[in-house]
């Protein structure tokens, strides 16, 4: 009986303390934190960072971070998309299209005392991406410069080879647009900057902890006027419902990036919570390999089109938190048209169209990546296929192996969005062009409208620019290397503590408007 | 005790060579590439083979394994390929938060294990032994990222008692205190739940032997029956049982860190993998296994503290 009588009293004596315990820390821990700290913003990443270099960097959340450092010498602004000043204060374009004199703000302070920004520092950032030696992602996005000089402190004049109309999209504030401190980057050592990055942006990178965490502070001495923030606290939370836990319980402010169609409703039904939603400036799209078997043949890749039930995939997986695509365009570029053939869902004529190829029997492998939602897209894709009578075999690969796959440029099929820029350039020339592979996203192979992008490059005006890409997009949507499966949609969610905001479409976002109430 | 601990330390050099051996060849094997990862999509055929060379994986396995171990025998575990840091002094950071986590769960786990694995022994048969043995069941049936989550869902998303992620972004001990328990508890539920079952076994054991029969008849009194006489006894097994669930709770620390945000080993490890940094992988895997190996050996030296045969043999 005494042994019964000490542990049944011990239970109970450990459950009250834990249960006081926890009431206790929850009571003192708002009052501990509302005593005269710092305005720290805490944004959810959905995952880690690993490389914050202009001339490498991809992926949104090193993008993002990124965008809070650096400046370009134009930028986006965020409401509108219109190319406005950045670095530079304005800029001149020559009556042939050819040469770019931009002029330079003047007492532009890099961060972490490397002196003041100069026009040196300019040439230096995009020759550096130019430069084989560094081997930059973005070099084919500058290779419409002949030359850079620079006359005097402020002034950078920049000579193309020809006309290019899409030119200042290219040193907008995105990836290889981003400018860096010669000073900074030789001293330190390109691997070494790529993680204590050195920019003229509105916060001031501070720390990395791996998997964990980034901290940057406000640049108080911000050309544009300090950030209402003290810092902003960017914290690696990969499940969506704890960070959706988290944003409710106010342990973060913003939380980047929704995918799951069931968070986005439960914040969308809280009161304290603000749910934004743009349409982003990338389709997500499933790649046809045309150098395998049978998908060289049009009517092969004409049937998968007319086969997959995409309308069904947008109501159904993504429970209509993603928009139809008809090309790899989204409605966010000036540039884009719904005047394109299209493929409404016949899996009848998607049959006969195998018939008449001669492939009532071949087998195909649905390769997706391992992480939300190109994990799932597959299943519908792979099932509508079988439907119309082509075997499948869904492989979801890790993404360290799919991206091993997808860059050896033989497999079958990939999942493949290209995130970035208002630029048409940017899905257009990395998904069709044939300058894309290796290396690059092209890997369906597909030659067919070379000609057309060197055509709108030339164009003049906004209207002849327009009728190229429009030649394009309907060439690309006859030829059918790639398709296109959503128009891929950003949702961002805030606390009512955040004021301010304002949602891009680069799939990225920026704290320096947000202020903490 | 000095030819015990040269057979100890001989085994752990010989256990973490072959943990080493293992790790080095097993990441390996994974389909992906460093070079790739970093570099991305667009990274050219020139780019790849400058930062393999600088990665020192342009030789073949068997030379990068040959440099790997001289390496070792320097001390030196390689520098991280993402963050371009010494590979053990990032796994030596991110050590004292998953042993914060790790201790205050096997706290909370022997608190409760051991407690309610001697009360259902003692009233073995009885509802309260059916009850929690079926508690305990389920403790062990429901894996522990699951059982996270069921945490979150009821203590931080419906009763609003405790934060979701496992730590906080400032605000002091008490705040750092407050974003523990939920991990910890939840850690300490599952291991508790081992040692709760394995702890009864023991007892049982001891309780049937004849000399606790003996006593009984002698009308010694229950208390010192169960515990100077039983528990003693049944101590050497749930001693070794709370080593085997130390390690049970580092793996399952490691699948807490990630459901709770939390830094810590776990979370650099699995980082580490997806982003094939090989040195961090074999850093991460080589200190886990050290500190599985050395709470053994001193779990093995305690038997001997708390049984006195043990010292004679």
């Amino acid at each position: 009986m005494t042994t019964k009588a000490s542990c049944h009293s011990l239970s109970r004596r450990q459950f009250t303390l834990g249960v006081a315990g926890a009431a206790a820390l929850n009571l003192v821990a708002p009052l501990a934190r509302a005593q005269g700290q710092p305005k720290l913003l805490r944004v959810r990443l959905g995952s880690d960072i690993a490389n914050l270099d202009p001339a490498h960097i991809f992926q949104v959340e090193n993008q993002t971070v990124a965008t809070h450092i650096y400046s370009g010498l134009a930028r986006y602004d965020e409401a509108t998309n219109k190319i406005v000043p950045d670095l530079a204060s304005s800029w001149d374009v020559s009556q042939n299209g050819t040469v770019y004199t931009f002029h330079l703000r003047k007492n532009v302070q890099w961060h972490k005392n490397f002196g003041a920004l100069s026009a040196d520092d300019v040439r230096f950032s995009f020759e550096r991406v130019l430069d084989p030696k560094t081997g930059s992602n973005y070099v084919g996005q500058l290779a419409a410069i002949a030359k850079i000089d620079t006359p005097d402190a402020n002034t950078v004049v920049i000579t193309l080879k020809a006309p290019n109309s899409g030119f200042m999209h290219k040193v907008t504030n995105l990836n290889q647009g981003w400018i860096v401190s010669r000073k900074a980057v030789t001293e330190m050592g390109d691997r070494k900057h790529a993680l204590n990055p050195v920019g003229t942006g509105p916060f001031v990178f501070e720390s990395w902890t791996p998997g964990q965490e980034v901290r940057v502070s406000a640049n108080r001495s911000y050309f544009g006027g300090p950030p209402k923030v003290d810092g902003v606290l960017f914290r690696v939370i990969r499940d969506e419902n704890a960070a959706a836990t988290a944003l409710t319980n106010g342990e973060i402010d913003i939380f980047f990036a929704l995918q799951e169609p069931g968070v986005i409703a439960r914040l969308k039904d809280d009161p304290n919570v603000k749910v934004h939603d743009r349409p982003a400036d990338h389709t997500i799209n499933f790649v046809l390999n045309m150098t395998h078997q049978p998908l060289d043949d049009l009517r092969v890749r004409q049937a998968i089109m007319y086969g997959i039930n995409r309308d069904a995939i947008i109501a159904g997986l993504f429970k209509g938190t993603k928009g139809p695509a008809y090309s790899v365009l989204t409605p966010a570029f000036l540039e884009y048209t719904e005047d394109v053939p299209k493929y409404a869902y016949d899996p009848a004529k998607a049959r006969a169209l195998l018939a008449a190829a001669g492939q009532t029997d071949f087998s195909m492998d649905v390769i997706g990546v391992g992480f939300s939602p190109y994990d799932k897209i597959v299943v519908p894709i792979a099932s509508d296929l079988s439907a119309i009578g082509i075997k499948t075999r869904i492989q979801v690969l890790e993404r360290g192996a799919y991206l091993q796959a997808r860059s050896g440029g033989k497999i079958p099929t990939a999942i493949t969005g290209v995130v970035g820029a208002p630029d048409p350039d940017n899905p257009i020339i990395s998904m069709l062009a044939k300058s894309s592979f290796p290396p690059g996203l092209n890997t369906s192979h597909y030659a067919g409208v070379d000609d057309l992008i060197a055509n709108a490059a030339a164009a003049q005006d906004e209207a002849a620019r327009k009728v190229a890409y429009q030649k394009i997009l309907q060439k690309s949507m006859t030829d059918l290397p790639l398709i296109p499966l959503y128009a891929d949609r950003l949702f961002i969610a805030h606390s009512n503590r955040v004021q301010g905001f304002v949602q891009n479409s680069l799939f990225t976002m920026n704290s320096y408007p947000v202020s903490l109430a | 005790m000095g030819r015990y601990l040269a057979r100890q330390t001989l085994h752990l050099v010989v256990t973490l060579a072959g943990i080493l051996t293992v790790t080095f060849f097993l990441v390996r094997m994974i389909p992906g590439d460093p070079a790739q990862y970093m570099l991305g999509d667009y990274a050219t055929n020139d780019a790849l083979a400058a930062l393999r060379e600088q990665l020192g994986l342009n030789h073949s396995l068997l030379v990068q394994y040959g440099l790997f171990i001289g390496h070792v025998l320097h001390g030196d575990l390689g520098t991280s390929v993402v963050t371009g840091r010494p590979a053990l002094l990032e796994i030596v950071q991110s050590l004292p938060d998953s042993a914060i986590l790790a201790v205050a769960g096997m706290t909370i786990a022997v608190l409760v294990g051991v407690p309610l694995g001697i009360v259902t022994a003692v009233r073995h048969g009885s509802f309260i032994d059916i009850a929690v043995m079926l508690v305990a069941l389920a403790g062990i049936s429901f894996p522990v990222f699951w059982l996270g989550l069921a945490g979150i869902l009821v203590f931080a998303q419906h009763l609003k008692w405790l934060p979701a992620l496992g730590s906080s972004s400032g605000g002091g001990f008490i705040e750092a205190l407050r974003h523990l328990v939920l991990p910890a508890a939840v850690l300490g539920v599952s291991v508790a739940a081992y040692i709760a079952r394995l702890t009864r076994s023991a007892m049982l054991e001891v309780i049937g032997h004849d000399y606790i029969r003996v006593a009984r008849a002698m009308g010694v009194r229950e208390s010192t029956i169960v515990w100077r006489l039983a528990f003693r006894n049944a101590l050497v097994p749930v001693l070794s049982i709370i080593g085997v669930t130390f390690s049970y709770s580092l793996g399952s620390a490691i699948l807490i860190e990630v459901v709770f945000s939390r830094p810590g080993i776990g979370t650099t490890i699995l980082k580490a993998v997806s982003s094939r940094d090989y040195p961090l992988v074999q850093a991460g895997v080589l200190a886990l296994a050290v500190i599985v190996v050395l709470v053994n050996t001193a779990l093995d030296l305690l038997y001997a503290a708390v049984d006195p045969r043990l010292r004679t043999r």
